[in-house]
This record gives C-alpha cells, sequence and structure tokens, in this order.
C-alpha cells in the first residue's frame, strides 16, 4: 500500500550476511609516536558483534530487535543508518532513514532552543523550509515554549531529550531508527510519544525499534528478532519471540542469582527479607535448604517469630569480626515475637563454603523448655562454644522452629558468616587437635 | 567524486547550518563578537611591527601592512588545520549517532574560518583605504587567489582531521608543522631577503607564491618598484602542488572515513 512507487518486491531494509567485527585495541589511543617507534600498527583483538545475520523488512512494518546487551542489536540499527561499515555481506536501504539513536545528539550547549532546532534538523536531513513550517508543532510538542530562546546548557536533562524527541519525530523519513529513546521525561510525555509513533506507524512508514521495554515491544511491533551474541535466536511473532527472550533472561538471572549468592558466601552478609514467606514441611526443609545453596531461596517461615539480628560475640559480649581455634565465642540471635507462639525451637547449623554440615544444635535436642511468648516480645538466645574449627570461613543459618519441629517461623539461610583465622596445623573441618607421638617398637 | 560533490550539494544546508554554527559559537558571549577575532591578527602585527621595525630596524616601510596581507591568508590556513586536526573527535557525538558525509564536519570549519578571513580582508581595505593604498587596482585577481588557496585548506584538513582520528597525538605535531611552516613562508620577510640558494625549496610551497599574490595586490600596489608577480612556472608548480594536496587530502579521508564511528 505504501511503497507503490518504491520497488516491486516491497522491502524497506535488506540484510544479507552481514558480519560486523569491532577492534579492540590493547592500547587506549593509538598514537603516531608508538606506530614509527614500532614500526607496526596498534595491536588489537576483534570482536564480533554481528555474526553473518539476514533477514528483511517490508515497507509499513514495525520491526523490533530485543536481545541482551551486547547482542549487537546497536550495532545493527548503527549499520542500517550507515554510521558504520559492514565487514563482509550487504545492507540495502530502499528509502531514507532517519535515527533516533540518542536524542539531542549535536547540540550545542552554548546555542538557544530554537538554534539547536535549526542545526539538529539540518543535521537529521531537514531542509531550512521545512523546519521553519514545522517549527511551532516542534515547540509545541516539546512542551518548550518559555525556554525555546534559552540556551540548551541552562535545560535540565528531561527538557533536553524532550526537545531532542521533538526534533526527531517531526524529521519524516521513510524509515525510522528508534533505540532506547522512547523512555522520555515523565509519564504524559511519554504517552505523547507513543502517540506520536502511532502516528508514524499509521502513516505506513517502516519503524526499527531496539528496546529492553518488552511490552511496547509486542504492543507495537508486527515482527520481532531477538539477537544474542551477534547471532539471530529467532525472529518472527512477537509474542512467541518475546516469550521465548523473557525465558531466556529469567534463566540468566536465575544462574546470576546463584552465582551471586556463592559470592557473597565469601563475605559477612544479612539476607533480605524475601517477600513472600510461606511455611513449609520439615521435610521439605532439607531439600529447600539445599536448593537455597542454589537458588534464590534464602528465607522462609511463617513471620510469626522473625531473627532481627545474628552476632558472633566473644565471652564479654564484644562482637568479633573473627575467630581462632580455641576461643570461646558466642552466637547471639535477636528474635522479635509478631504474634503468640508456644513452646518454639531455637537452633543454628552451621555450614563450610562447600554446605557441608559441620554443626548443627537446636533447643529441643538439647532438651531444653521454651515458653510461650506473646506478640511483640523480644529475645536473645546464644549458642555458646569453643571454636574447634579449621581456618575458613563458615556459615550460621539460624531457624526458629514451632514445637511440631517441622514448620518454622523464620529460617534465614547463611545469615551469619564465622570467619576462622588459618591455623596452618592441620586441614579439614574439624580441629580434633590431636596430640602426635613417636614410639619406637621393639 | 562527482557523485560525492553531488551528495555534499544536498546536504548543502547542513554544511551553511554548521558554518553558521561554528561561527556563532565563536561569536558567542561576546558582545564585541568579530572584534575579538580581528584582535588576534591586530596584537600579531603589533608585536611583529614593533620586532622588525622598532627592535631590529627592518627597512621594509610601513611594515605592518606588508605583514598582515600576507599574515591573514596565512592565518585562514593555519586555522582551519588547527581546528580541523581535532574537529572530528570532537563532533564524536554526531558522528556516533547520525549518518552524514563526514567531510562535512572539517568543511564547515573552513568556511566559518573563511567567512572570517573575508571579514578580516574587509577591515584591512578600510585601514588600507585611509592609508592610501589603491589596493582595488588588482583586486579582480583576489577571489582566484583565494579559490586556489582554498583547495590547499581543504586538502591539508581533511588530510589532518581524518589522520588525527587514528593518531591522536597527531595534533601536537601540526602545531608544530603549521609553526615551520608559518616561518618558511615569506610572512615577516620579503622573498627577496631569501638567499639564492634556499630560494627554490621556499618557493616549492605554494603559500610562498600565493602570499606573494596577495602581497603584490595589496601591499606593492604602494610600492611599484618592488612588486613582481610569481613566474608563470612558480604558479603552475604551487597549483599543481595544490591539487596534489588536495586530492591526496580527500582520498585519504574517504579511505578511512568508514571507520570513524568505531575509531572514536
Amino acid at each position: 500500500m505504501v511503497g507503490k512507487n518504491k520497488s516491486l518486491n516491497n522491502i524497506a531494509v535488506d540484510i544479507n550476511k552481514v558480519t560486523k567485527r569491532y577492534r579492540i585495541y590493547h592500547e587506549k589511543i593509538p598514537s603516531l609516536k608508538n606506530t614509527i617507534l614500532r614500526g607496526k600498527r596498534t595491536t588489537y583483538e576483534e570482536f564480533l558483534a554481528l555474526d553473518d545475520i539476514s533477514f528483511s523488512i517490508k515497507y509499513g512494518e514495525t520491526f523490533g530487535i530485543i536481545g541482551p546487551n551486547g547482542s549487537g542489536k546497536s550495532t545493527l540499527l548503527k549499520l542500517i543508518s550507515n554510521i558504520i561499515q559492514p565487514n563482509s555481506g550487504k545492507i540495502n536501504i530502499d528509502g531514507t532513514v532517519s535515527a533516533l539513536l540518542e536524542l539531542g545528539a549535536g547540540f550545542h550547549a552554548d546555542l538557544t532552543g530554537r538554534e539547536n532546532i535549526y542545526i539538529n534538523s539540518a543535521i537529521l536531513g531537514m531542509r531550512k523550509r521545512e523546519v521553519d513550517k514545522k517549527f511551532d508543532q516542534i515547540v509545541r510538542f516539546s512542551e518548550l515554549e518559555k525556554f525555546i530562546d534559552t540556551p540548551v546548557k541552562n535545560y535540565s536533562s528531561g527538557m533536553y531529550m524532550r526537545l531532542g524527541f521533538s526534533i526527531a519525530i517531526n524529521v519524516n523519513p521513510d524509515i525510522l531508527l528508534v533505540d532506547e529513546v522512547l523512555a522520555v521525561g515523565d509519564q504524559s510525555f511519554q504517552a505523547k510519544c507513543y502517540k506520536a509513533i502511532y502516528d508514524i506507524m499509521k502513516r505506513g512508514k517502516t519503524i526499527i525499534i531496539v528496546s529492553h521495554d518488552l511490552e511496547t515491544i509486542s504492543d507495537l511491533c508486527s515482527r520481532v528478532a531477538f539477537l544474542k551474541e551477534g547471532k539471530i535466536v529467532d525472529l518472527g511473532n512477537p509474542i512467541r519471540v518475546v516469550s521465548q527472550y523473557r525465558a531466556y533472561v529469567e534463566e540468566l538471572e536465575k544462574k546470576r542469582a546463584g552465582d551471586q549468592q556463592k559470592e557473597e558466601r565469601k563475605k559477612i552478609f544479612k539476607t533480605v527479607i524475601e517477600s513472600n514467606r510461606k511455611v513449609v514441611d520439615g521435610e521439605d526443609i532439607e531439600k529447600l535448604s539445599r536448593l537455597g545453596s542454589e537458588q534464590t531461596i534464602k528465607r522462609f517461615g511463617s513471620g510469626d517469630a522473625m531473627i532481627a539480628d545474628i552476632r558472633l560475640l566473644d565471652e564479654n559480649e564484644n562482637k568479633l569480626d573473627y575467630c581462632k581455634y580455641g576461643d570461646e565465642v558466642k552466637v547471639a540471635l535477636d528474635i522479635k515475637f509478631n504474634r503468640k507462639v508456644e513452646s518454639p525451637i531455637f537452633g543454628i547449623r552451621i555450614t563450610d563454603v562447600k554446605d557441608n554440615i559441620v554443626y548443627g544444635t537446636n533447643t529441643r535436642t538439647n532438651n531444653l523448655k521454651t515458653k510461650v511468648y506473646d506478640n511483640g516480645e523480644s529475645l536473645r538466645v546464644e549458642f555458646a562454644f569453643k571454636v574447634t574449627l579449621i581456618g575458613g570461613n563458615y556459615h550460621v543459618t539460624p531457624a526458629v522452629g514451632y514445637k511440631d519441629s517441622k514448620t518454622y517461623c523464620d529460617w534465614i539461610n547463611n545469615m551469619l558468616t564465622i570467619n576462622v583465622l588459618k591455623n596452618e596445623k592441620a586441614e579439614g573441618i574439624a580441629n580434633l587437635n590431636s596430640k602426635i607421638t613417636i614410639e619406637k617398637i621393639s | 567524486m562527482i557523485a560525492n560533490i553531488r551528495k555534499l550539494f544536498s546536504y548543502r544546508e547542513l554544511i551553511v547550518s554548521l558554518t553558521k554554527k561554528e561561527l556563532k559559537v565563536k561569536y558567542r558571549g561576546s558582545a564585541l563578537g568579530f572584534f575579538w577575532s580581528l584582535l588576534n591578527p591586530i596584537l600579531t602585527m603589533l608585536v611583529y611591527s614593533f620586532v622588525f621595525s622598532i627592535v631590529l630596524q627592518v627597512g621594509t616601510p610601513e611594515f605592518a601592512i606588508f605583514l598582515i596581507c600576507a599574515l591573514l591568508p596565512f592565518n585562514f590556513l593555519s586555522n582551519s588545520v588547527n581546528y580541523g586536526a581535532s574537529s572530528i573527535i570532537a563532533n564524536s557525538n554526531l558522528v556516533n549517532k547520525i549518518y552524514f558525509p563526514r567531510e562535512i564536519i572539517p568543511l564547515s570549519i573552513i568556511l566559518a574560518n573563511l567567512f572570517n578571513f573575508l571579514l578580516e580582508l574587509a577591515a584591512l581595505f578600510i585601514v588600507m583605504g585611509i592609508m592610501g593604498y589603491r589596493f582595488y587596482i588588482y583586486l579582480y585577481l583576489l577571489p582566484v587567489v583565494i579559490f586556489i588557496q582554498f583547495f590547499l585548506v581543504v586538502g591539508m584538513t581533511l588530510l589532518v582531521s581524518a589522520l588525527n582520528v587514528f593518531f591522536r597525538d597527531l595534533q601536537h605535531l601540526i602545531t608544530i608543522i603549521m609553526m615551520v611552516w608559518f616561518f618558511g613562508t615569506p610572512i615577516i620577510y620579503p622573498l627577496s631577503m631569501v638567499p639564492e640558494e634556499y630560494q627554490f625549496i621556499i618557493k616549492i610551497n605554494p603559500m610562498t607564491i600565493y602570499a606573494a599574490y596577495y602581497r603584490n595586490i595589496f601591499y606593492y600596489v604602494k610600492y611599484p618598484e618592488d612588486a613582481g608577480f610569481p613566474l608563470l612556472w612558480e604558479t603552475l608548480s604551487a597549483l599543481g602542488i595544490t591539487l596534489l594536496i588536495f586530492f591526496i587530502g580527500y582520498f585519504v579521508f574517504k579511505k578511512l572515513e568508514p571507520r570513524f564511528a568505531e575509531e572514536i
């Protein structure tokens, strides 16, 4: 319908086996001095940004590109807008291209909004006559009527972006490239931006959008490409491709959370309160706490009693950052009751960095009777012991259980890390402190 | 190249717009605006006049005019080259985000400098008119000389602006080169003072020939006995070298242009 006067096949953008490599220089800035002194070009590594990509976009299509950071999305837009050249392959563009890669690129701080409108429009390829005609429209859209003769250096970043968007949206190209620039200004201005994009769509223009905002992408686009590490993972129906990307992101996040947790284990940390706490069966505890080391479950329980703080103390109640073999120490828990709980069980579990249980104990196994505690009551529970551990980091998991010893008020995985100073005399987990004697056997 | 010129023509409004921007930014924030741009050549003129006429007592009459009519064209060259060298990097936000023929950036700087140069010449005409110079006799030659010099300026500026993207320390070198070039051009001294055996080297420099033209057009109208337009072969050699530099600059720029965005 649109490209009647265009080429017959109705293709606006054709990407054919395009590969793009970037050079990453070993030195920060290549210099003539080094080139001459060494007699060779600066050394560099190549980074494959796009790997043999092929697809085409038809006239009037709104095409979305999604993918994680560094997947080549922006590179693709830069190639289409002719800012950079591919190392191999061909890109055919039919029509004028305008790229909203950065709003207000080329604004000059010392010049006024009015002057910048003219210069920026010229940079984006508009004729002065067109700008004259659209000037009021641009200013009205930006809502900057009062500030249009103020140098843009006095603009807020929001005003700056608004002016940039207003200019760019009025360029009226055949093909519009949009890179993460829809999140401009406040809610009402964003709504205006979307409407402007919709209007361009309605006029049958070709739009290519790169965004992390998956809602927008699936809303606006007729087709979506999912890029990863310079390759197209999937291309087509927005709902399918977006959900595939979502699954990928979730997977990635899980992995990242797992890594992060491993990282955190090395440090002393306090667990973040998980919002959805639930009562879990005692049998599942073991499994869950195991899972917790790999996944994100760090805390669970009903919340009737909550562990507010955990500290490692010496005999004189001084807080310790570390301890060593033979020290008499205490693990102190501060517990606050949010509801009446009858005969709860207080316990700790000490694990090593590989998640082996080193030691676990609680009030029940020690035949210690606990009372009924009311809402608002606070307790201090202390576990005193002699450090008989080999040097290294150990994690303490405190828990408050119900008297059935199956369900829990609160359980926080690895809430405290104990750093036991290295002692070269032994290896392993427990320091059994053996006496060594040597005797001759007759 | 012809296709490219046609393309540049389609971008003429951007060229005009960016040139205006250069000028606006230069004169912005000072009511005296253009006056400041005159200050530099005036001060240079005063300093050199003091040194040469009063301290060294060189016998050149009205040394200030003698100097300025060669100094202004040279400033056109050196300002363009010096500012042009860093122009691509200075506009990295544009180069990285928007496509347009990149030569427009150095070109707009050259045009702004040309505009400045013409204004300075206009100011010079007024001064010379008051001092009784009949500078209008050969004035018809002036556009031709400026036109030819323009190609030299474009060639040099394109060359250094492109190379500077890849070798950032080139800027420092350029400052030195321009200083050597300044003293290698008969600006503060007449060509006749150069010993015979060095004249050849000085004359390879196309700016020598252009400076001679400028000086004949302006200064020597008052001292016709010392006047002497460059010989035909000298003019042709300057023209040839100018075109050579222009084409080298143009092709180096065009060759390196596609990689600008990823190198800056």
